[in-house]
């Protein structure tokens, strides 16, 4: 017996191969070291992005300020490791997980405790993040020759090669990242939990869930992670501005749905997000490569991918979970019988 | 009568809350008061006015469309690329314009109302694709060098000291009032928002209801997209980019309750001019946008914050009347 | 009327693992239980028996702890309790199993069985659970794999999983509200044998029930309610299906409309053969113009789908409608409205009304469009005509026709609803429990409006779960029974015993 989200990531991964052999052959050289590393060191932020997201959809709900956060925390640590140069590693990396953490907080308070719809707290804490980062910091840029070294050689330390494969230290820290994810949200009874109440919010409740902490610890979790996000960010790119991380929130809802997490709750992994955040970036990169689609057909392609996603969750999902659930069923031709008696009965 | 009590409260804190921050603006700046100034309250922000209007329909529904910003874009793409291309006289380029954003909004209402999948999802999508789709039309460029009667008509005044735009809005909001206030449809679109089981239950048909509305959302947005271009004289993919958010502030902050069926386009009238108020005030004092977009977003959140405090204290005193009404 | 029970004194209740005594329950100005006794002993199956509104439901709330009585105590193992909220229930082994079970359809079967577990370890142990999950099934003797995850199946499945459930939380005493409501002949055994398994072990069975013939086979005791108060309760040896419809329906014959003489007209609606997947089947009928034909029955019976079915809202797959002869196809509410059919739901807050508009938006909502200028405009001094002289012909109380109707009284909620559909000037009218939850002054008004109405010509269909409602007004009762229809009787031929047997008896 196959579980239905085994299913989706299987699938995922099938459509990923099937993507990768597509482009190689419309585009030459494709399958190559180059294409695996590209997306390898670009896909790291998404992938951690998407995580967060899938978290907060578990429960029903969505973030949209996780640009926002990733934006701030960016910066800020930044801002800090200039000051100062000699901090060490993890301190750094706990600064902007636990800012991010702490933005994160605000989300949770307001939409578990002050019943504010998640929309509306996500859109305003975008404007808000943000517009704290533009006004405190104005216009200045934050340079890659200012930071630590360590800082901006990070993305591109590899642990290991495999001929023309460099199998990057960031890329295994967050493969590492999602998958001790997910063995949380599959073992712990607190993500068992996060599933049950976008389930079923009512028998949730009903079953002495303590709902509200729970999507408290979503956000918390949400902003936690954009926070590591962030310093990923920082550490990519290294000359930053206050716009950093503009958008972000967009690619990491849309990787999270099209890596098979159901809008309405209850339903989805970790590793079919990170599935989700590989196909979306395997695109990015590839169409680029392809002559006749010009990389302005990004967005319009991605917001497609989600809306066929979503639709075919929904009409699909439906029709996958009553086949699943009629094999589970030893007395579905009993059951049948007696109506179709009832209904063929004497006239 | 709660519901009608709940929203005439909200309107009256509104009529208060936009005296004082006249007042405050009027002694923090001398230029203030200025019939200009009035005008300018609406420059730089009149076509997310206009969107405003249609934004209350859709959210008193019961639904919510993120994706104007993006059709607005979409539509002043559509418009630019096609007058670029030559190939259409202008005028009809925007017929075309707009019908390609009545025709986004369309889509998005069809997948909702006949999937049942939430609004937020699929107009999340649009804002995503539709943005996308400018971006396709005018890439990286700016496009424009629009035929001068049109720029006219985004800049210059037409009436007294007004453009056509806030003409355009004030039209706009008497219409808007009146269908959504004194007619038929007007009426069904509160039931739907309320309750739509009890709409059904009434013969009312829900999905052709929801359809309308979207495709008007996308309508709407077009013309307002239309507008932004020829106030702007050129158009860009990332025109309009986050005016959502101003948008749903305005709507939420007039009264309107975000699950629908209660509000008033008056309270969103009033709301607008404290928003404009704001953002022109803020500008005054030499406020950067960007900052200002910050206050937007903590508004939004007061906004709900507030009306929930609302609800549990009317809930509250209505509790309090029953008990004394038993014994 | 006491039956066997003994009467323990307070705080006393000897054997008994939960005793209610004395308890009452009101909701508003309705008594839903008054002064009612009940005791479970240690692996007794008690079967609790009455029709709708007899106060079942609110006795098993009242267990589980979802409400708490007005008046009287609940004593649980000798000692006086308070139930508040299911944590309570839980820790003193009090289990109720819905007859909707809440169900995670995204978790799996054994997720769903150990969900609400205090005690459930903070890191899942998956082997372990499907292992004890799969040993609690066994032991119910159903066939179900653990790892499925629990969307989509049927409902003997979604009970055992909640039997499951309750019996991994070493349930005491177990509450089944209508368990066999839904299942079929095969699995209503297994679920006696699952009972009986329990019993052995000592677990008191509360069994929620209308259908006499299971009641009759499984329990040891039966307990009769009606109208919110205690009637009996007998061991099983001391009764029979007739005593205990006696027990249900007896009651004194209280002043009631009394209908007058008059011939209804020519036939207006003709079902034939209508039929819904798991819902009914078979259902054929007429209603005659000036008819009153009652819908009686149980919940869950039907007759709410037939309604629906006739409005358009769940159109029968099989079968036909022909009105005046002719065959129509309801699909939708728009199109019953313009046959000239109208159905006054049972929900009248959450399907019936929309509650934060006026009462005259809601009289005018269905005919909306006559109301409509040329422009679209609502004609305000039309529908204030309009809901005027339904306020005057129903004499519907509020303090201004412009008031939210959600203020209203539950009575005068009811009147509005149906000068709703009055004014849309329907030749066939439905009311589904038009004067349920309504005082008694407004309910004879009610009672005489329908009498006016079918006089004036109209055909109607009255659903309803209060038998003596039925007997007064109807001119003929159609009995449903599980979606099937059991039997026309003539106002003559009907009576409380006659309708209640074919409601619930032995086919």
């Amino acid at each position: 017996m196959i579980r239905p989200e085994r299913l989706k990531e299987l699938s995922l991964a099938a459509i990923l191969v099937l993507t990768v052999l597509l482009f190689s052959l419309l585009v030459e050289d494709y399958i190559s070291g180059r294409i695996f590393n590209r997306v390898t060191t670009s896909v790291v932020i998404t992938a951690i992005l998407a995580a967060a997201q899938t978290l907060v959809i578990l429960t029903r709900n969505v973030d949209l300020s996780v640009g926002s956060i990733v934006g701030v925390t960016a910066y800020v640590t930044g801002d800090y490791l200039v000051g100062h140069p000699d901090t060490p590693a993890l301190v750094a990396v706990g600064l902007a997980v636990l800012l991010g953490c702490g933005l994160g907080v605000v989300n949770g308070v307001l939409v578990a405790y002050g019943r504010v719809p998640a929309i509306v707290v996500t859109l305003g804490t975008l404007a808000i993040y943000r517009s704290w980062l533009i006004d405190h910091y104005g216009g200045r840029t934050i340079t890659t020759d200012s930071l630590p070294p360590w800082v901006v050689e990070f993305p591109g330390r590899t642990l290991v090669s495999l001929g023309d494969l460099d199998l990057r230290a960031v890329f295994v820290i967050v493969v590492v990242i999602v998958a001790l994810l997910q063995l949380a949200l599959g073992r712990l009874r607190w993500g068992r939990r996060l599933y049950a109440i976008g389930s079923n919010p009512e028998a949730a409740v009903q079953a002495g869930l303590p709902r509200q902490r729970l999507v408290f610890g979503a956000f918390a979790a949400s902003g936690a992670l954009s926070g590591l996000a962030g310093f990923l960010f920082l550490s990519r790119f290294g000359t930053i501005t206050v716009v950093a991380g503009q958008g972000l929130e967009l690619d990491s809802v849309a990787a999270a749905v099209v890596g098979g997490v159901s809008i309405l709750g209850g339903a989805g992994t970790l590793l079919g997000a990170f599935l989700g955040a590989l196909l979306i970036d395997v695109l990015d990169q590839s169409l680029v490569r392809v002559e006749q689609v010009s990389e302005f057909w990004r967005n319009a392609i991605l917001g497609t991918l989600i809306l066929v996603a979503v639709v075919g969750d929904v009409t699909l999902g439906r029709w996958f979970r009553r086949r699943l659930s009629a094999q589970a069923r030893p007395e579905t031709a009993e059951v049948a019988q007696s109506t179709t008696v009832a209904v063929v009965g004497d006239a | 009568m709660p519901e009608a009590l709940r929203t005439r409260t909200w309107e009256l804190l509104l009529a208060a809350v936009l005296v004082a921050t006249v007042v405050y603006n009027a002694t923090q700046s001398p230029v203030y008061l200025d019939v200009d100034n009035f005008v300018n309250l609406f420059h730089l922000s009149i076509e997310k006015v206009i969107v405003a209007i249609a934004m209350t329909f859709v959210i008193v529904n019961g639904e919510i469309d993120l994706s104007v910003a993006s059709v607005m874009a979409f539509a002043a793409a559509v418009l630019a690329s096609l007058h670029e291309g030559g190939a259409v006289p202008f005028a009809v380029a925007i017929v075309i314009a707009l019908a390609a954003a009545t025709g986004a909004g369309l889509l998005q209402g069809f997948i909702v109302a006949k999937t049942g999948l939430p609004s937020l999802v699929v107009t999340l999508a649009g804002l995503i694709a539709f943005r996308g789709a400018a971006r396709v039309l005018v890439e990286d460029r700016s496009v424009g060098d629009f035929p001068d009667w049109f720029r006219s008509l985004g800049r210059d005044e037409i009436l007294g000291p007004l453009p056509f735009a806030v003409i355009l809005f004030f039209v706009g909001l008497v219409v808007g009032g009146i269908v959504l206030h004194r007619s038929t449809f007007g009426r069904v679109v509160y039931v739907i928002g309320d309750n739509p089981e009890v709409a059904r239950y009434s013969g009312i048909d829900v999905a052709r209801v929801k359809l309308t509305l979207f495709g008007l959302s996308g309508f709407v947005a077009g013309v307002a997209g239309v507008l932004f271009a020829a106030r702007l004289g050129s158009v860009r993919a990332n025109i309009a980019e986050g005016f959502e958010l101003d948008i749903i502030t305005m709507v939420l902050l007039g009264g309107v309750s975000i699950f629908g069926g209660s509000g008033s386009l008056l309270g969103v009238a009033l709301s607008i001019f404290v928003v404009l108020n704001i953002r022109n005030g803020l500008g005054l004092a030499n406020v950067e946008a960007s900052v200002q977009t910050g206050v937007i977003g903590a508004l939004l959140i007061l906004s709900v914050l507030a009306q929930n405090l609302v609800d549990r204290a009317l809930a509250l005193s209505q509790h309090l009347q029953d008990k004394r009404g038993t014994t | 009327m006491e039956g066997g029970a003994e009467r323990s004194a307070q705080g006393d209740a000897p054997d008994a693992v939960v005793a209610l005594q004395g308890v009452s329950k009101r909701f508003g100005a309705t008594h839903a239980l008054a002064d009612v006794s009940l005791e479970l002993h240690r692996g007794e199956v008690h079967a609790l028996v009455g029709e709708n509104g007899a106060g079942k439901s609110t006795l098993i709330k009242l267990i589980a702890g979802l409400h708490q009585p007005d008046d009287g105590s609940i004593v649980v193992d000798g000692n006086r309790t308070a139930i508040h909220g299911a944590a309570d229930a839980q820790r003193l082994g009090i289990a109720v199993i819905a007859q909707e079970p809440l169900i995670f359809p995204d978790l799996s079967v054994a997720e769903n069985i150990f969900i609400g577990h205090r005690d459930q370890p903070r890191i899942v142990r998956w082997r372990k659970l499907y292992r004890e999950a799969g040993a609690l099934l066994d032991r119910l003797d159903v066939h179900l794999d653990p790892r499925v995850p629990a969307s989509g199946l049927p409902v003997a499945a979604q009970q055992a999983i909640e039997i499951a459930k309750a019996i991994s939380l070493d349930v005491r005493v177990l509450v089944m509200d209508e368990p066999t409501a839904s299942l079929s002949a095969h699995e209503v055994d297994r679920l006696f044998r699952q009972v009986r398994d329990l019993q052995a072990t000592g677990v008191s069975v509360l069994f929620v029930s209308h259908r006499l013939e299971e009641v009759l086979e499984i329990a040891d005791t039966i307990t009769v309610l009606r109208d919110g108060r205690h009637i009996s309760t007998r061991p099983r040896d001391d009764v029979g299906e007739a005593s205990l419809i006696a027990d249900m329906v007896g009651r004194p014959t209280s002043e009631l409309f009394a209908r007058g003489e008059h011939e209804p007209g020519p036939v207006l609606l003709q079902a034939q053969g209508l039929g819904r997947t798991g819902r009914f089947a078979d259902v054929s009928f007429e209603v005659r113009r000036g008819e009153v034909l009652g819908l009686a029955g149980l919940v869950g019976a039907g007759r709410t789908d037939i309604a629906l079915a006739l409005f358009g809202i769940a159109p029968a797959e099989t079968g036909r409608i022909l009105l005046d002869g002719h065959p129509v196809r309801i699909d939708r509410p728009r199109r019953a409205l313009e046959l000239g059919i109208a159905y006054v739901s049972e929900d009248r807050r959450q399907l019936g009304l929309s509650l934060p508009q006026s009462v005259t938006a809601n009289v005018t909502l269905p005919a909306l469009r006559t109301y409509a200028s040329r422009l679209g405009l609502v004609d305000r001094a039309a529908e204030r005509r309009a809901a005027e002289l339904f306020r005057d012909r129903l004499d519907i109380r509020s303090r201004s026709l412009g008031q939210a109707v959600a203020l209203l009284s539950g009575g005068n909620q009811q009147k509005t609803m149906l000068a709703k559909w009055l004014n849309t000037e329907p030749r066939l009218l439905i009311l589904d429990e038009p004067t349920r939850g309504i005082d008694v002054g407004t309910k004879v008004e009610v009672h005489r409006l329908i009498d006016e109405l079918a006089r004036s010509g109209m055909a109607i269909v009255l659903i309803s779960s209060d038998l003596p409602e039925v007997l007064a007004m109807s001119d003929r009762v159609l009995v449903m029974r599980e979606g099937r229809p059991m039997g026309v009787f003539t106002r003559a031929e009907a009576t409380e015993e006659r309708i209640m047997t074919a409601a619930v008896g032995v086919a």
